[in-house]
This record gives structure tokens, sequence and C-alpha cells, in this order.
């Protein structure tokens, strides 16, 4: 099955590779600060080189085959996905009050993060096999919907309320790609509306509905909801030109920010690092994008290219929300910034994808006669 | 080879395929303006927060230095009803650690364990119990720390860094644990209630009353929490206290009961190691004087949470220390219950004053026997006689000629299978059967001979030891059914009541029906003051009482009808009741006692109730003997 020729390292994406190393870098860089002095226990950026390590592994595994395997693979996939995120509701951890993790010894998994890799495999595969010319209407679009809500209910079960609406934001940022007609974006609105509403009344639990107030009134409970947000806006601001120092910012390290090494990393990055650091990350990550976007339009065939498509999406959307919640824009949620935010869950599944996304690229110019060589 | 056919096929792009491709490339390039808008939107969020207001947000920096804590506020007192203290606070000294002051917390807690004479185990027990708070919330360590541990610790505050004090109010019972089934006790807030009750005052860790008035009166036991800010330096010292707003204790809550007589009756209770309950209460009022139950619970123990082993103790003590009998169990009334009969008989015109039934020792009723306890006969008796010496028989045939219903309604009009409505929590609201009752549940017909059974108090009837002295309380005041209240007064920190007693009358006899109570009150002094009553242990000197035995069947076994009486086990004998009312001229007190398996009123419970009559009585009493001494006979 290993077809390793010149071919490989030719067209390897070794721009992609050098972006995820600065961005993995400097997250490294900004892990070591936040969670000094380590607690005991293992230290987490030791545990982040173990997690790195995997991941090249993981990265490794998935350019080592053609993507249109994952095509081959998906339902599989899909049923795994969900058995999994059922067991989590029976047999998970919880930690403040929700139940999230399955324990593997070495590992604690969150099934819920290769759950949303899952989905866009699942997409992909669903647009890219049913074509149609004006724009799917609704009738094509109740499969997807289906296979989306499966794991959307089951995540808002847990209770995980930001993990499950990213799910309805790749759906719609997948279906709305791949083009809809006009009526299915009137009978989709209306009906998300009405959904929203039913939600907001019957489904939203107390403490989720005084997220979204506070962020209308952040200084109605400055010891909640709203110190969060305003000790990471401190954190951000106080960073200035060129920032407070590296391991030398008072917010992170006097611990006035919270969750400083997971949702509010880069509020810390921003307080040591200035404005020009912030600039200089958001750029790489965000080039880093552009490229996936790049790797999208080379691919050689739909799948690949909704597949790529769907891989940017996920984590454009996932960091946009996080950088939005730390700079007081949207409640807390509890969405990480990919690549950045300490989680193993979340980073293995980042390099997942951008492993899907090298394997898009190292395959754009494939044709019969290439595949055949590699039998040989 | 089947799956290369599958790529193959996939691999093959056909011109139609390669139009579709380009168009959705150009959707990709599209989407492309959407991540050029959102990072645009970013930068300038960055460039306002940092550049903009940077120096604004860092002086802020420099001065979120401030960390604000809660003050709890001493929780108000609990008074008996002439103002002795029966729980006051004390403050307990407890060690907490905010974690994210200290930089080597397991260097800290080992060095910890040494002072405090805690497992490091444990001490990290703690600290992982409380993960999922955020890090400047104190986590408590150990609590009630002696004078020793407290000087050194903070004579060596520098070597504990992110370790502090706090001082908290904890309760102090000044008679032990008198009373302790009204008291009730303080725990730890559960998660349940954190959600339940008002977010905004409580949480997590916060000390709330799980049982008893401190339950019940929570919101006005607790007062208002106060809080202080102080500033912390960059390595976390606490430099300076900036803002305190002082907390509002909480209410002074004055009982009704009595704490000497209270004192009284849980000590004779115990005398014998009885099981059981003791009420008194004020005729005229419905004022609680004593509500005792036994065996007592031991406050202490649920201090800073009830062990698992204290627990299961409670749980399997067979005398049950966790239930409060005096409102929470049910018995047969036993012969207290022919007071209903006589009333009824009377207010029905069943019988008269002089009605007289003969009583041989047993009447034949279907084809049953019924007997009398006396198995030789009272011979012929009124009502008077036959309430003082209790002859079953007569009852008996009273019974027989009202029905179970008529009893039931006099029953309920005496307040027995009615909830008296007291302050505290799970009351039972006792057993009085009627015809349509056991239909619907045992979908049978009512059996007249049950009914002779219950006009002498036995069969389906429960009743609580409250409701009875409810019903003593009636019988001795002429007719008022007033609800047992425990609440004198409730006084803020600045002297204001805020609630005062006021008698509160739940119902009241019928005129024509009042006029009967003197007759069976005078059958009920008989009791004690005749010659032949079965309560004449009662009596004291200079004291005129009126009362009544009973004892409650527990099971009727054959097994058991041979042997005397104190071979039966402990658990089969019959219960012990008795109620009485002083001073018999114009009641004031009404007491009841119900002994668990102490088979006779007038040996076993009787002598409790005379014990807390003494007492209540004890001032006029010694007057009383002082003026026979002086006045020549």
């Amino acid at each position: 099955m290993f077809c390793v020729d010149r071919r490989f390292f030719v067209n390897f994406d070794w721009v992609l590779l050098s972006l995820l190393f600065m961005v993995c870098g400097m997250a490294f860089l900004n892990l070591y600060s936040a969670t000094y002095p380590p607690l005991g226990g293992m230290p987490p950026y030791l545990k982040q080189c173990y997690l790195l390590l995997m991941g090249v592994a993981c990265i490794i595994f998935l350019i080592s085959f053609d993507y249109k395997e994952l095509q081959l693979w998906n339902y599989p996939i899909y049923i795994v996905t969900i058995v999994l995120l059922a067991l989590v509701i029976f047999v998970g951890n919880s930690a403040g009050g929700a139940q999230r993790w399955i324990n593997l010894g070495f590992f604690q998994l969150q099934p819920s993060e290769p759950a949303k890799l899952m989905m866009v495999i699942t997409l992909a595969s669903y647009y890219s096999r049913k074509e149609v010319a004006n724009g799917y209407s609704i009738k094509d679009l109740i499969t997807p919907i289906i296979l989306m809500a499966v794991p959307f209910i089951l995540i808002l079960i847990q209770p995980d309320l930001g993990t499950a609406l990213m799910f309805v934001i790749i759906f719609i940022s997948m279906t709305v790609f791949a083009k809809l007609r006009w009526s299915s974006y009137i009978i989709l609105g209306l009906s998300g509306i009405a959904l929203a509403v039913v939600g907001w009344f019957f489904v939203l639990k107390p403490y989720q509905k005084q997220r979204v107030e506070t962020l209308l009134h952040p200084v109605k409970d400055s010891m909640g909801e709203g110190y969060q947000i305003l000790q990471s806006k401190i954190a951000v601001g106080s960073g200035g030109l060129f920032g407070r120092g590296y391991m030398e910012g008072t917010q992170g390290h006097l611990h006035f920010l919270p969750e400083r090494h997971t949702d509010f990393a880069f509020s810390v990055w921003c307080e040591e690092w200035g404005f020009a650091g912030s600039f200089f990350f958001l750029a790489v990550y965000f080039f880093m994008l552009f490229w996936g976007l790049h790797v999208a339009m080379s691919a050689r065939d739909r799948f690949g290219l909704f597949l790529a498509f769907g891989v940017v999406a996920l984590i454009f959307w996932q960091a946009v929300i996080n950088l939005l919640m730390i700079l007081g824009f949207l409640p807390v949620v509890g969405i990480p910034l990919p690549l950045f935010s300490y989680g193993g869950s979340s980073l293995l599944t980042t390099l997942l994808g951008m492993g899907i996304l090298m394997n898009v690229r190292m395959r754009r110019f494939q044709t019969e006669s290439t595949l055949e060589s590699c039998e040989l | 080879m089947i799956k290369w056919n599958f790529l193959k096929e996939l691999g093959n792009i056909s011109e139609h395929d390669q139009a579709a491709l380009d168009g959705l490339r150009k959707r990709v390039l599209g989407t492309g303006v959407v991540v050029v808008f959102f990072v645009a939107i970013i930068l300038l969020r960055l460039w306002f927060l940092q550049i903009h207001k940077g120096e604004e947000y860092k002086s802020r920096a420099e001065n979120n230095r401030v960390r604000i804590r809660e003050v709890a506020p001493p929780r108000g007192d609990i008074l008996d009803r002439n103002g002795k203290e029966l729980v006051t606070n004390r403050p307990s000294f407890n060690v907490v650690l905010v974690r994210e002051d200290s930089n080597d917390i397991d260097g800290l807690l080992k060095r910890l364990s040494v002072v405090l004479k805690e497992d490091v185990s444990v001490l990290w027990e703690r600290i992982r119990d409380a993960e999922s708070k955020q890090r400047h919330i104190p986590v408590r360590l150990k609590e009630n720390l002696s004078w020793d541990t407290l000087a050194y610790l903070e004579t060596h505050n520098k070597d504990f860094p992110g370790v502090r004090i706090e001082v908290f109010p904890s309760r102090f019972y000044h008679y032990g644990d008198m009373a302790a089934h009204v008291i009730g006790y303080l725990g730890e807030i559960s998660k349940n209630e954190l959600e339940e009750t008002d977010t905004d005052f409580y949480r997590g860790g916060d000390q709330v009353g799980k049982m008893g008035l401190e339950k019940l009166r929570e919101k006005e036991l607790r007062g208002e929490k106060g809080n202080s800010s102080s500033e912390v330096n960059a390595r976390g010292f606490e430099q300076q206290l900036l803002t305190h707003v002082e907390p509002v204790p909480g209410n002074e809550v004055r009982l009704t009961l009595d704490i000497d007589l209270q004192k009284v009756a849980e000590e004779s209770m115990d005398a014998d190691e009885r099981s059981g309950a003791l009420v008194a209460m004020e005729v005229k009022t419905g004022r609680v004087l004593v509500l005792a139950s036994t065996p007592r619970l031991h406050l202490a123990d649920f201090e800073g949470g009830i062990s698992g082993k204290n627990w299961s103790a409670l749980l399997d003590n067979p005398k049950h220390p966790l239930i409060n009998k005096a409102l929470q169990a049910m018995y047969p009334p036993g012969s207290t219950y022919k007071m209903v009969t006589a009333l009824a008989g009377l207010a029905k015109g069943v019988i008269t004053k002089d009605t007289t039934f003969f009583c041989p020792g047993h009447i034949d009723f279907g084809n049953r026997q019924y007997n009398c306890w006396k198995h030789g006969g009272h011979g012929t008796v009124n009502l008077k006689r036959a309430i003082s010496e209790s002859c079953d028989v007569y009852f008996y045939q009273v019974g027989m000629r009202l029905g179970v219903d008529a009893l039931a309604e006099y029953a309920n009009k005496l307040g027995l299978g009615l909830k008296t409505q007291v302050e505290l929590e799970n009351e039972k609201s006792g057993l009085i059967p009627t015809k349509e009752w056991k239909k619907k549940k045992y979908g049978v017909k009512w059996q007249d001979g049950e009914t002779l059974s219950l006009a002498i108090g036995q069969g389906f009837n429960l009743i609580t030891p409250l409701q009875l002295c409810q019903m003593t309380v009636i019988l001795a005041n002429g007719g008022k059914r007033y609800v047992p209240q425990l609440i004198e007064s409730v006084t803020d920190a600045d002297g204001n009541v805020l609630e005062s007693f006021t008698p509160k009358l739940a119902g009241e006899l019928q005129e024509n029906e009042k006029k009967y109570l003197t007759l069976i009150r005078e059958g009920m002094v008989e009791v004690i003051q005749g010659a032949r009553g079965t309560a004449r242990v009662a009596r004291i000197e200079g004291i005129n009482m009126g009362g009544k035995t009973g004892s409650a069947q527990v099971v009727r076994l054959e097994q058991y009808k041979h042997l005397q009486e104190e071979n039966i086990p402990y658990k089969y004998r019959d219960h012990a009741l008795f109620i009485c009312f002083a001073p018999a001229e114009d009641p004031e007190i009404a007491v009841t006692v119900v002994v668990e398996h102490g088979l006779h009123g007038g040996s076993s419970a009787a002598p409790v109730a005379k014990a807390v009559m003494q007492k209540y009585f004890a001032n006029r009493i010694a007057v009383d003997q002082i003026r026979k001494a002086v006045t020549p006979q």
C-alpha cells in the first residue's frame, strides 16, 4: 500500500508543514509560560511533547494512503464515532457537571473532538457523491441533516452546548458552500430560528443562559462569567504594542486569568507578546488557513476539495469563536483555539485534519498511471 | 482488486466533472472573503484593546491585584422562652489554601501535614475535591484548629504561602443535645440545595440548616454576608485591606420551649433508657413547652458533616434516634382514646352522665368475646368510674352504639387524624379509620366488631404524641384546638421584633359539645386523685391533676400470652401512654408521654409526666408547703 517514491517528497506539502511547525512552536512556548510553575504530576508542556509526537504519527498515517479511502471507510468511521459519543454518556468521566471524557488509561479521550472531523469527512463524502446542477433542494438535505443531528444531540446531552453548536456551524458552512436553492435557504433559516427560540426556552440550562446574559451585561457578575471575560480583556489590553515580555505577564502568572492554558491561552500570548506578537501569530495562523483553501482549490476531485474545505472551515470557525471570546465579543463557550489551546483530543484531531490537507495536496496530480506504478 | 477498481473509477474525471470542479474552485475563492472579513475584525479589535486602550488596560492590570473575599455573617442565636441561650456561635478556626497563591503545593502540604497532624493524602483529597472550582477560591483543609496550631500557623505564615486562617462561626449548644430534634443541625450545602435555592446568596461550602428549626428558619437565622477586598502583591500575599462591608448577623429566634422543663423531661426519659416522646403544651395558648424525642441525636456528631460510621449507627439503631417521635412516629392511642369515645357518646346522646353499664369482665359480640383488662369485671359503672378505672366494657358498649364514623368524627374534632401544622418537618397525620377508608384501602366492608376495638383505642387507630397532647389541651381548655407553636419571637440584630407569638386557633367544639368536657375532666381527675384511679402514682401533693393512662398493643401473639410481662421480648411489649393536665381547677399545662414498649401507662409513662409537672409547679408546691407549715392545723 505504501508507495514511497520520489514524487512523495516532491509533492509533499512542505509549506503547510513549516506553517504547522511555527504554530505548534509558538503554542508550546506559550503553554510553558501559562502553566509555570507546574503543579506536580507530569508538567503539561511535557505532555504536549508526547501529544505532538503522537500527532506526527497521526499525520504520517493519514498521508500513507489515498484520501479516497476515507470515502470508502466513511460509514464505519461514522458509526464508531457515534458509539464513542454514546459511550461517553454512560461511562464517561465528568468534570464541572458534564460528561465529556472516556478514560483510556494513558489518555483522556474526548470523543466530541474527533467527531468534528468525522462530520467533515461525512459531509464531504455526501456532497461529493451527490451532485446537483442548480443547488440542493430541501429533500437532498434530509440525509446530511440527520447525519449531523445524531452527534449534535449526543453532545448536547453531555451537556456541551459549545461543541454541539460547532456541528451546526460545520454543517452550515459545508452545505452553503455546496450551493443551495433559494427555497432551501428560506426553509432552513426559518426552522433554524424556530429551533433557537424553542431551545432558549426549553433546552438551555440556567447557567448557559447566564453566559449569554453576562455577555450583554458584563458588569453584573464580576466574580463569575463576566469576571473571566473582563480578566481576559485586561490581559490582552495590557500587552500594549510589544507585550510585557515572555513569562512576565501578571494577569496569567498571578492567576487572574482563568483557564489560561486552555481556552484563554491566547490571552496569555497577547499579554506577553503584545500587538506585534499577536499580529505575527495571527498572520502565520491565518496564512496557514489560506494555504488550506489553496489546497482545496488544487484538489484533483470533488471529494478532495470538499474534504480540504471542510477541514479549513472546522479550524477557522473554532479559531474565530475562540478569538472573539477572548476579545470579549462572544460568551464563554468552551471552544479551544485549535493547535494553540492545551488539550490532547483537540490537538490530535486538528493534526489529523492537517494530515488530510497534506494528503489532498500530495495527490493533486495523481492519475490512474501513478496508481498502477504504485502497485508495482 | 475490487477496491482498486473503485479508486480507478473515481480517478477518472470527465469533462463535465472538470467544469463542476472549476465552479467549486471559484466558490473556494469566495470563502476567502469571509476569512479576510473575520481576520480584519479580530485585528481591529486587537489594535483597539492593545494599542488604543493599551495604557488603560495596563494600569488596570497593575491594579488588578484586588482580591474579594466573602465574610460569613454570625448566625442568629436560638433562645428558650425565658431568654436562656440554647444555641449561639463560637468561632471555629479553619485552615484554607488559595491554590493559585502557592507555587509548590506538594511541598506545602507535606509541611502542613506535620503541623496539622493530618496525613498528606487527606489534605490532597480536599484539594482534589475542589479541582473544578476556580483557583482563587480557598479550599478548606482542616476545621476546628486548636489554639496551639493556630498560633504556630499565624506566627509562621511566611513559611506557608497561600495558607490562610479562616474564622468561621460554628454552632455552640449550651444545653448539649437537649431539644436536638427541634433545633436541628447545620451541614455543608449540597449540590441540589445550591441549584434549588437562590444562588445569589449561597456558594459551595456554605453551612445551611439541615433539620429542624435550623432548616425551617434558615432564611431568618442566616443573616447577610459581608465582603472585604484587599490588595495582594506580586507573590499573592495580602498587603492591605481596601474595603470592608460588615456582615449583618442573623435574627435571634426565641422558642416557646422551656429548657428547664425540657431538661427534666429528657432526663426522666433517659432514666430507664425509655425510647419515646414527651410533649408539653400551654393549655390556653398552644405554646409548646417541651418537645422531646428519645433517644436523642448528638448534634456535635453532625458538625462538619457526619461520618459514615456514625450515620449508619444512627440508621441501624433499633430505637430510631433519627425520627422525631413526637410527630414523625405513630402509635395506637390505647385507652387514651376513650376520651374520644366518651365525648362522642355524650354529644350523640348515646349516653348521659348517669348511664350505667354492667361490666362482667367481658362482652360477647358476634362470635367473639371482648375482654375487659380486669378479668373479674368492674360491676355496674357510670361514665366517671369508667374513665377513672378505664373500664373497657363500658366503652365497648358506647362504641357499639356509636358506630365507627361517629367515633371518627369526634376524633377529628379533637385533632386526631389531622396534621397539627406544627412548624417541623415530616409531620405524620396519624390514622383515624372510617367505613369508607377501609373499603378503599382493603376493599372489604367494615366489621362491627372492629368498632369495639376502636372504642378502646386498639385496631387501626394511629396517633402521634403531639396530636395526643393537642387533644389533651382541647379537653383541658374547654374545646379550643390551638395549633402547637414553637416560635415565641424573632428579633433582628437591631432589636426590632419581626414576629411574635399569637395563638392560632385551628378549630373549636360547638357550645353544646363543650359542656360535656367538664364531666370528662372530672373522670380524668379521678384517674389520678381518686382512690381507685389507674394513675395514682402521678399524684403531686398540692396540685390537682387530671389524666389518663393507656397501653397500646404492638402485636397480639398467642405465644407470648402466658409469659410474665418482663419476659416478653422488648420489641413485642406494649407501648405505654399517659396524658395529663393541671391544675384541675383551671388547667394551664398539658403533658403527654409515650414510652415505646413501656408496657403500662401508669407505671412507665406517668412518672415521667409527673416529674415535668413537679418542675413546672415547683414554685407553687414550695409556697403551698410553706403555707401548710406556718398555718397550724
